[in-house]
């Protein structure tokens, strides 16, 4: 058993926390608040080769593994923004195109993801169901060489962006089958974004789709098989996820310690009282603990081993602990962990998300439960 | 133009504890990074080549380990990468690392231009570059932050001194060190850090390899000896705050001081 990182993988890791203090985190706050990310962003992340990390460098990606997608991903969540997102569906995205897609969907879709030029998307969510393949509504109709889609998604990240989405459609078998859609196809609009809690410019918008022609070469996957192509995709994902909860918790330890360090109470800093010990304390083994569970099953997913139970697993015990380390976070901040002037307080509201999208917290335990029930 | 640049490992972390007895570091158990200064002279080496072409080679005198931090200036850009590790070469202090610098700078051969960072920020003596510049025979330029190449084979540096910026110029080859504010070192892509471990090669040269006098490497070199090295003692004081009237609290003040003979 090999815990200790390479040397490879620690500079990697030292890129990334350079990227992020550098790139993102002086714009952070701005980008929360304007619910915006700027225009230059993505560009920037394919430039330091982060999208497409586990595409070969055949198309355009950067060839390396999901362990090293996960130890980027934790330096970039430090700075609790919604430009992770996009970071990450580029990379799911291409990564899924490349386990299921033919060699002609491969070299059309997966390089203008790597190259920062096209934003990808994944669309399953509808108004009436997030979870559930059964109660998916829009349907996809053959018409000689294409297939006409129909019907409104939820909740999908990067819409309205340029580039190509992943959309789940009951075909006429009354399957669902996966496709690769232009964005800026006939018939394709979108709402305004949600206005969220937090993950301030992360685009999130109702797609409808009116009559939109999709080639049937644009299938991925086999026809009638699409929920095999997202139980894959969201296993991947939700690792990725748990990445962005375990950076997020590592900044909420290092906010609280600088706080408690600088914060003077009755003639000394509150990090010599023992209250305020035992919080941190518990919020370094609570981390410590998610970040080896996140390790281990990225590095399962390297050895392309099944994850989606160790997936949903890790999903249970990492969005709580954090959510809890947020917690103690803004109890040690006090009044101030409240105030916009502090970057707890879009910690704090970032990390609630994560129970409740990319498929709850309790959708894991049923997977995981029966999981267990049949073993 | 062919540049070479020194870079050094330096513990991640300023609070490296002494060695009372040896009077050195004590460096086992500290991961090391790339001497921030030195980035600044790999980016101003990777930017003269980027405009005017030619070869960039990196060296760097330490254990081991320090194959870490050529990897890093592998994967910013730098061409080739040569560690000079040996039993024989630790210990040294600035002279002996000079020294060694020079052997390996004149077994690689041609080159227009020396680089180095300012200062390690573990040693922090400034020493290294001007005297790699005197075994070398060469111009010195320090503290640049700026640099451009004139009429060919002229270089020019903008130097920061204490109160002021001088322009000071000189034939090629020479040696410059360089200052943080010069550039703001670039972020290695990840593809390039990959490259860097996977299908680059760390040269090892030895003192073997590096010819010269034995005796002048290493501990054995150095006529720097540290006799004694010890913390300074912080006494811990108690704040008093003077409140009330202005004139009453400079006089209190004024009394205070007297008591404790600090007038």
């Amino acid at each position: 058993m090999e815990f200790n990182l390479s040397a490879e993988s620690k500079l990697m890791i030292k890129a990334a926390r350079d990227f992020a203090e550098q790139t993102i985190e002086p714009i952070a706050a701005k980008i929360d608040e304007d619910d915006a990310i700027p225009d230059d962003l993505l560009p920037k992340f394919a430039k330091a080769k982060m999208l497409g990390m586990m595409i070969p460098k055949e198309y355009g990606g950067t060839g390396s593994t999901a362990l090293n997608m996960i130890l980027i991903t934790e330096e970039l969540a430090k700075t609790a923004s919604a430009v992770y997102w996009s970071l990450a569906l580029n990379n799911s995205v291409a990564e899924t195109i490349c386990h299921w897609g033919s060699d002609n969907q491969k070299e059309l879709f997966i390089p203008p993801l790597c190259d920062g030029s096209n934003y990808a998307a994944m669309a399953f969510t509808e108004p009436a169901t997030g979870s559930d393949p059964a109660a998916i509504t829009s349907t996809a109709h053959s018409d000689a060489d294409y297939y006409v889609l129909n019907g409104t998604k939820r909740f999908i990240t990067n819409g309205k962006r340029k580039g190509y989405g992943i959309f789940y459609a009951k075909d006429e078998t009354e399957k669902v089958t996966a496709f690769v859609v232009d964005k800026s196809s006939d018939g394709y609009t979108c709402s305004k974004p949600w206005a969220l809690m937090g993950l301030g410019g992360q685009g999130l918008v109702d797609v409808f789709l009116k009559n939109v022609r999709v080639p049937k070469a644009n299938i991925l996957g086999e026809k009638g098989k699409g929920f095999n192509v997202l139980l894959r995709w969201i296993a991947g994902e939700r690792v990725q996820q748990m990445a962005f909860m375990l950076g997020m918790g590592q900044a909420c330890l290092e906010e609280s310690l600088k706080y408690a360090k600088e914060r003077i109470v009755k003639g000394r800093p509150m990090t010599h009282m023992q209250g305020f010990q035992w919080m941190l304390s518990e919020m370094h083994a609570s981390i410590e603990a998610c970040r080896w569970w996140t390790y281990r099953v990225a590095s399962k997913q390297d050895d392309g081993d099944e994850i989606q139970v160790d997936s949903a697993a890790l999903k249970i015990f990492v969005v709580p602990t954090i959510q809890e380390v947020a917690r103690k976070a803004l109890q040690i901040h006090g009044s101030y962990g409240y105030c916009k002037n502090y970057k707890i307080e879009r910690l704090y509201r970032t990390i609630a998300h994560a129970g409740v999208t990319g498929s709850s917290t309790e959708i894991q335990k049923t997977l995981v439960g029966s999981s267990l029930a049949r073993s | 133009m062919d540049i070479v640049i020194c870079i050094k490992e330096v513990p991640e972390t300023t609070n490296v504890p002494w060695d009372p007895k040896k009077g050195t570091l004590i460096r086992e158990g500290i991961p090391g990074i790339l001497n921030p200064n030195d980035k600044n002279a790999i980016e101003a080496a990777l930017q003269l080549t980027e405009k005017y072409g030619g070869v960039v080679t990196a060296i760097s005198m330490g254990p081991t380990q320090t194959d870490d931090a050529l990897r890093e200036a592998l994967s910013l850009g730098v061409d080739n990468a040569v560690l000079l590790t040996d039993r024989h070469l630790a210990g040294a202090d600035t002279l002996a690392t000079s020294y060694t610098l020079y052997l390996a700078v004149k077994k690689i051969g041609r080159f227009d231009l020396v680089l180095c960072g300012k200062e390690s920020a573990d040693g922090v003596t400034a020493q290294v570059g001007p005297q790699l510049a005197e075994f070398l025979d060469i111009p010195q330029l320090t503290y640049a932050t700026n640099i451009e190449i004139i009429k060919g084979n002229f270089v020019r540096i903008k130097q920061k001194l204490e109160d002021v910026y001088r322009e000071l110029e000189s034939p090629l080859p020479a040696l410059i060190t360089v200052e943080r504010e010069i550039n703001n070192p670039r972020i290695p892509p990840m593809d390039h850090i990959m490259e860097a471990y996977r299908d680059k090669q760390v040269m090892v040269w030895t003192a073997d390899d590096l010819g010269g006098q034995m005796e002048r490497f290493g501990l054995k070199g150095s006529p720097t000896q540290c006799l004694k090295v010890y913390t300074q003692r912080i006494k811990k004081g108690k704040v008093q705050i003077l409140e009330g009237d202005g004139f009453m609290v400079a006089k209190e003040l004024v009394q205070i001081l007297r008591k404790r003979n600090l007038t």
